[in-house]
């Protein structure tokens, strides 16, 4: 077979595996999260290969009203906006929040689900924290770039709170039951999920605000989003909506209100009121640049004291490698092994709800930890090379002069590796700079995390993605400066 | 004349190999014995023997202090010159750092290297760097002094004026045990010569009557070895 139809056979092959469901259907692509879980979209516990949920059953709806074949497309929740625009999907629906900066930047849907944002805490405390006023000082978790989150920034400067963020829905709610957070604000639909699962947890019924779910599509796709609305407006009139939201346990008289609303041909979207999505790129900028900064801050302070920690775990494991006995070898060995061939963000989620049940590190405190720890196995392997490339002739004179093993080591043997090793670690401490980002998986909002928050809400990356740049160059730069002149300075024979 | 070291019936294996088989070795205050014998016949391995860093399988080392002067110098690279010749007074020693630092510009001004004080080893030529490391080596004050092979990387008339130091050294009541391929420079400045083959002494004595007329083959060998080299 020749290279040309070699290539042709695996187009073919591929072009098939993609069209595989129905030939002669097209294919309506949507996108969600399965991570999301049910009611919306999660893996059929009986066969993890196929989904179910709510928003499942819409788009398979959706695509067979239209004749077209649905088919899933998995993109992270808080990428869902940024997928549309760039295509990946033709629809989109996992329970995603109708608010005005996504009806500005995409084409969005008539909305077929209306929840309630109601606030859950530990049951001892229902008394206590009745609303977001009485938590003034008390950190509140929610589900980061949702309207529960924006409200939780309102009441941040109202009330004195603490909002935190997290990327999952299932997080916030077993860290309100260790008592890492004191309060969950989330939509009625995740609320009832978490109190299934949880014991001692109560939910207040006052909402705290009223939100609706939409499908959304790209904007230059308005023809397809309004296919997409009558399709569920035919669905809200022949009952087939209330059919799938009862089998999901999730139908109440607040959606026969919604559908008469929707169903009304007066309707128009509510535009609410939108933060920033109106206002100039020098508004935004100057909006939002101040928790950018406190973000780099954060990051920067994570950073220092993760390496500081990694420096002198690194130096003591180096030590130990080159001086200890084979069993002290043995198990350093082992550690570094480990801890440099598991993922750090593994390590992150062990030391952080892995140990929740043995010790309740705060967040902050975990993610140091869990940088330090891993940093410490890759300083320590510099450490280690450098301390052994100081001559061994330099360690016979030290001996013959007199120098006791520990002086040869402080006075001769570390300075100079310390030379060597400056380089290396000033590499190694710009890499860690930007892994702090993996520290928002532990609800810890640094630069990167703060930027993608920024993004979501403004509906676009360029600006956040510049300014997030920006400070991380003006953090790292004059670092690597730094290092030269030392190295300069200290230049050894050697390197 | 007293002694400064007795080394008695070395020997020292290592796997199939033995590097020394029962050397005996003494030298006294005063004396600059100069160890000869081709590469591989155990020269450094005694050095390193008396100056404690190898253990021999058997045998005994009765030895004064010991300095030693490396072929490669080993200085300490961080340190300047001065540095490094006061670093073991002041920690070692306890000795205060102006004390040590005045006794060691003092060596340094000795051995005629004063005027690089303050350079890195890196920054020393060959035979400065040797005069350091012998500097280094003399502030401890040891009474026998080992130099591994001195004269290797040294030009002729600084061959002469390293000759012209340890000569000093070996009058000033210290024992010198050096090794060496140059023979011309034992001539001159070596009171007695060991020569050894296979880590065995197969001959010693005067320098110019052991090398002007020498009785065993091996040292016959050795001498036309570094003739052909010169």
């Amino acid at each position: 077979m020749t290279r040309a139809t070699a290539a042709g056979a695996l187009i073919i092959l591929l072009s098939v595996m993609l069209t595989a469901p129905v030939f002669g259907q097209p294919v309506l692509r949507w996108g969600g999260d399965s991570e999301g879980g049910a009611p919306f979209v999660e893996a059929d516990p009986s066969d993890p290969d196929k989904l179910v949920g709510f928003d499942v059953e819409i788009a398979e709806l959706i695509a067979k009203q239209l004749g077209r074949t649905a088919q899933f497309v998995q993109i992270q929740f808080a990428s869902l906006d940024q997928s549309a625009r760039r295509g990946d999907f033709d629809i989109g629906l996992s329970g995603i929040e109708d608010i005005p900066a996504r009806r500005q930047s995409l084409a969005a849907s008539v909305p077929y689900y209306e929840f309630r944002e109601v606030l859950t805490v530990r049951d001892a405390d229902r008394d206590r924290y009745r609303t977001l006023a009485d938590l003034a000082g008390r950190r509140v978790a929610t589900l980061g770039g949702t309207i529960a989150y924006e409200h939780l920034l309102a009441a941040e400067r109202a009330h004195g709170i603490t909002a935190v963020s997290y990327d999952d829905d299932v997080h916030p709610y077993s860290d309100l039951v260790l008592g890492r957070v004191d309060a969950v604000l989330l939509d009625n639909v995740l609320a009832d999920r978490a109190m299934r699962r949880n014991a001692g947890l109560y939910t207040h019924a006052d909402a705290v605000a009223i939100g609706h779910y939409i499908v959304i599509t790209a904007p230059e796709n308005a023809a397809l989003r309004d296919q997409v609305n009558r399709v569920l407006r035919d669905a809200m009139r022949d009952g087939s909506l209330e059919a799938i939201f009862r089998r999901w346990n999730s139908w109440n008289e607040d959606q026969r209100a919604l559908y008469d609303r929707v169903l009304d041909p007066n309707w128009v979207p509510a535009t609410g009121t939108d933060a920033l999505g109106t206002q100039g790129t020098l508004r935004t900028v100057r909006a939002y640049f101040p928790s950018l900064l406190r973000a780099a801050v954060i990051t920067l302070i994570l950073s220092c004291v993760a390496m500081a920690l990694a420096v002198v775990l690194g130096t003591a494991i180096a030590i130990g490698r080159v001086y200890g006995d084979p069993v002290t070898r043995l198990l350093l060995t082992t550690y570094v092994e480990v801890m440099r061939g598991t993922p750090v963000l593994l390590q992150l989620f062990v030391i952080y709800y892995g140990l929740a049940s043995v010790i309740r590190l705060p967040a902050f405190v975990a993610a140091l930890l869990g940088l330090g720890l891993n940093y410490a196995a890759y300083e320590s392997e510099i450490y280690r090379s450098a301390l052994e490339a100081v001559p061994k002739g330099q360690l016979d004179a030290a001996r013959i002069l007199g120098f006791s093993r520990l002086q040869a080591l402080r006075l001769i043997r570390a300075p100079q590796a310390f030379r060597l090793a400056l380089a290396p670690m000033t590499n190694d401490f710009v890499a860690l700079l930007k892994d702090s980002s993996l520290v928002s998986m532990l609800t810890v909002v640094e630069l990167t995390k703060q930027t993608t928050i920024f993004a979501t809400n403004i509906g676009s990356w360029v600006i956040p993605g510049l300014l997030c740049a920006l400070l991380y160059l003006a953090m790292s730069l004059p670092l690597g400066y730094l290092a030269r002149r030392l190295e300069q300075r200290w230049r050894m024979p050697t390197t | 004349m007293s002694t400064a070291l007795t080394a008695r019936a070395l020997r020292m294996t290592r796997g199939s190999r033995d590097i020394l088989r029962g050397v005996d070795l003494f030298a006294a205050k005063g004396e600059l014995v100069a160890l000869m014998g081709l590469s591989g016949s155990g020269k450094t391995t005694i050095l390193r023997v008396i100056a404690g860093l190898e253990t021999p399988d058997s045998g005994d080392v009765i030895a004064e202090k010991v300095g030693m002067v490396f072929q490669f110098h080993y200085l300490f690279e961080h340190l300047c010159a001065i540095d490094n010749v006061a670093l073991a007074p002041t920690h070692v020693h306890r000795v205060s750092l102006s004390e040590a630092r005045t006794r060691a510009q003092a060596l340094l001004d000795q051995l005629g290297v004063g005027h690089r004080a303050r350079a890195l080893p890196r920054e020393l030529s060959g035979g400065e760097a040797q005069r350091v490391a012998i500097a280094r080596a003399l502030a401890v004050d040891p009474p026998l002094l080992l130099l591994d092979e001195p004269t290797a990387s040294l030009d002729p008339a600084r061959r002469n004026d390293l000759g012209e130091s340890l000569k000093k050294l070996a009058g000033s009541g210290r024992a010198l045990v050096m090794t060496s391929h140059d023979d011309d420079f034992v001539r001159e400045f070596a009171t007695r010569v060991v020569v050894l083959a296979n880590g065995e002494v197969v001959e010693e004595g005067d320098p110019h009557e052991v090398l002007t007329s020498p009785k065993h083959p091996a040292t016959r060998e050795l001498l036309q070895v570094e003739k052909a080299r010169w």
